[in-house]
């Protein structure tokens, strides 16, 4: 639906009550010349903010002009007092000089608040203001702005971001694993002598092409390359390819953000289950039932995952929740739905069934043991506001991976999980993990503290990181294609030391 | 009967006159509406035209300035 932006402002010019008067005609005749001259008025109101707007920008345009005039005309005379004899054309001369870098700057925040035109702002500001719910914060127990449960203009960026940190965390853990796992078996690479790598089969691929391309998975030409180099050999970075790849931050807002964006994706029901009633939770106990039914749908048969689709595909809730035992949980999906609003439980239960078709997935070996301990740690301060609290925002908690018997106390650290980062986990819960199997409470009490202090350092660390759309994709961008890299350069250095 | 008509007619006939000028204006209105439409349309279209014109030149001027530079600042 489109927004009128500028309103001119008597739109009926005689749609009035008259007063009694003997000459009606009259009457209406005067009325509408009078509604006639405020229309010319508002008329020429905007027509003076259009033609202001218009001039402003020709008057940065001026100024930039003159700019790059008096750069050419500099550059011109130079120019014209290059003599080839002199130039320098020694190979340190090549090698000294500081490469150029063309100036990369990428337009942000365009459809902010500061870029509404006037009109449409003005209209904006005739709008009621949200109830005064920040009155209650102080109140609150997580130290959460009250009004975030309302309304939060910042809701879909902040789950982005989130995700965003979380795959390059996952794309880090698994270099890590796989640096490992080269170190462990050394004499790996003699057993099966490795083919030759080369290009050739991509160029052919791409030959016809990059649409018809199918990758080893057979995903389809649709499937996720975790970096589009064209044929020209630039490289696309943002292609919303079913919104399955880096989703543009301002995803569509509909009511179960997260779930179309997952819906190819191995595993759409953890995470668009999770974040969902998470949402629905702060938006309202209306909209929790739409949702949690829209979800659950394409929960029943995930999709059969694109085996070793390359880790950066999945989605940011998929790399924590590591195949957790399914039979425990499977007692837990019948409760939770009909439970209502404050157990995010249900994530859990729709995960394993994803799960176990997912070996490729870099589970990585430190989480399944510290996520164990992590599960003891939450049961005490759960159960104390399990129905209060309110579902977490988005990072997903670590699985139990393997057999920690400990469904319930499971559903109840889902619960509870305050910004937590899924990284801080492993580290958190390494010491405690030994604990866990002998002193259940000594390593609640452990476990709970070490990971307070973690995720304030975790969370200092975040606001001091930047916090923009730019250098949080350049970021994953980068930590991809390096991991790409690295992964090759590591298989050349195999060869050679051989 | 001629005689109560004729107030009643000339009324009637005075109110057509009137609102005859009051559409002549009414669609004036809109007319200048449109253009100022279109006009701002048009003219952002060619000031983005133009914006993208110049961050091109300004590109090329960056890289032509760095191959002309003997590493001497540019003044």
């Amino acid at each position: 639906m489109p927004l009128v932006t500028r309103n001119i402002e008597p739109r009926h010019l005689c749609r009035q009550t008259l007063p009694s008067v003997r000459s009606e005609l009259e009457c209406v005749t005067n009325i509408t010349l009078a509604n006639v001259i405020r229309q010319l008025g508002s008329l020429s109101k905007y027509a003076e903010d259009i033609v202001g707007e218009l001039f402003t920008q020709a008057n940065t345009f001026a100024s930039r002009v003159s700019s790059l005039a008096e750069r050419v005309d500099r550059l011109q005379v130079k120019v014209t007092q290059l003599d080839p004899k002199e130039e320098e054309v020694s190979l340190q001369g090549i090698n000294t000089r500081k490469a150029f870098r063309s100036s990369t700057i990428q337009d942000q925040k365009l459809f902010d608040r500061n870029s509404l035109p006037v009109p449409v702002l003005e209209t904006y500001n005739t709008c009621d203001t949200p109830p005064p719910l920040n009155n209650l914060t102080p109140y609150r127990d997580d130290g959460k702005e009250a009004l975030k449960f309302y309304t939060d203009p910042s809701y879909f960026f902040d789950l982005w971001k989130e995700k965003m940190l979380q795959d390059t965390k996952d794309i880090m853990k698994e270099k890590r694993k796989h640096r490992k796992e080269k170190k462990d078996n050394p004499n790996r690479g003699n057993v099966n002598p490795r083919k030759i790598k080369t290009r050739k089969e991509e160029w052919e691929k791409m030959k016809m092409g990059q649409e018809f391309v199918e990758s080893k998975e057979k995903l389809g030409p649709s499937g996720y390359p975790p970096t589009l180099v064209y044929q020209n050999g630039s490289i696309g970075s943002v292609e919303n390819v079913d919104g399955n790849s880096y989703p543009p931050p301002p995803l569509s807002d509909s009511t179960s953000p997260p779930s179309p964006s997952f819906s190819e994706d191995s595993l759409p029901p953890p995470p668009a289950e999770f974040s969902c009633p998470a949402d629905g939770n702060q938006r309202g106990p209306g909209l929790a039932g739409p949702k949690r039914s829209s979800v659950v749908s394409p929960s029943h048969p995930p999709p059969a995952p694109p085996l070793g689709s390359p880790p950066g595909s999945k989605p940011g809730f998929a790399p924590p929740p590591a195949p957790p035992p399914p039979p425990p949980m499977m007692g837990i999906p019948p409760p939770p739905p009909p439970g209502g609003f404050g157990s995010p439980g249900t994530p859990p239960p729709p995960s394993p069934p994803s799960f176990p078709p997912h070996p490729d997935f870099a589970a990585p070996p430190p989480p399944p043991p510290p996520p164990a301990a992590d599960y003891p740690t939450l049961p005490p301060p759960p159960l104390s506001h399990s129905g209060g609290g309110g579902a977490p925002p988005p990072p997903p908690p670590p699985p139990p991976p393997g057999p920690p018997p400990l469904p319930f106390s499971g559903t109840e650290s889902l619960s509870v999980a305050p910004p937590l980062s899924d990284a801080t986990k492993p580290k958190s819960s390494l010491p405690p993990v030994s604990d866990a199997r002998s002193d259940l409470l000594s390593a609640i009490r452990q476990g709970f503290q070490l990971r307070r202090v973690e995720e304030q350092q975790e969370q200092e660390k975040r606001d001091v990181v930047g916090n923009d759309v730019a250098t949080i994709l350049s970021r994953r961008i980068a930590v991809e294609y390096s991991d790409s890299e690295d992964d090759s350069s590591e298989f050349d250095e195999d060869d050679w030391s051989d | 009967m001629a005689g109560q008509e004729d107030p009643v007619q000339q009324e009637s006939h005075q109110d057509w006159v009137n609102r005859e000028y009051i559409e002549v204006i009414t669609s004036s209105i809109k007319k200048i509406a449109d253009f100022l439409n279109s006009f701002h349309i048009s003219c952002h279209s060619r000031l983005a035209t133009l914006n993208e014109k110049l961050t091109a030149l300004k590109r090329r001027i960056e890289y032509i300035e760095a191959r002309v530079t003997k590493g001497e600042t540019l003044t």
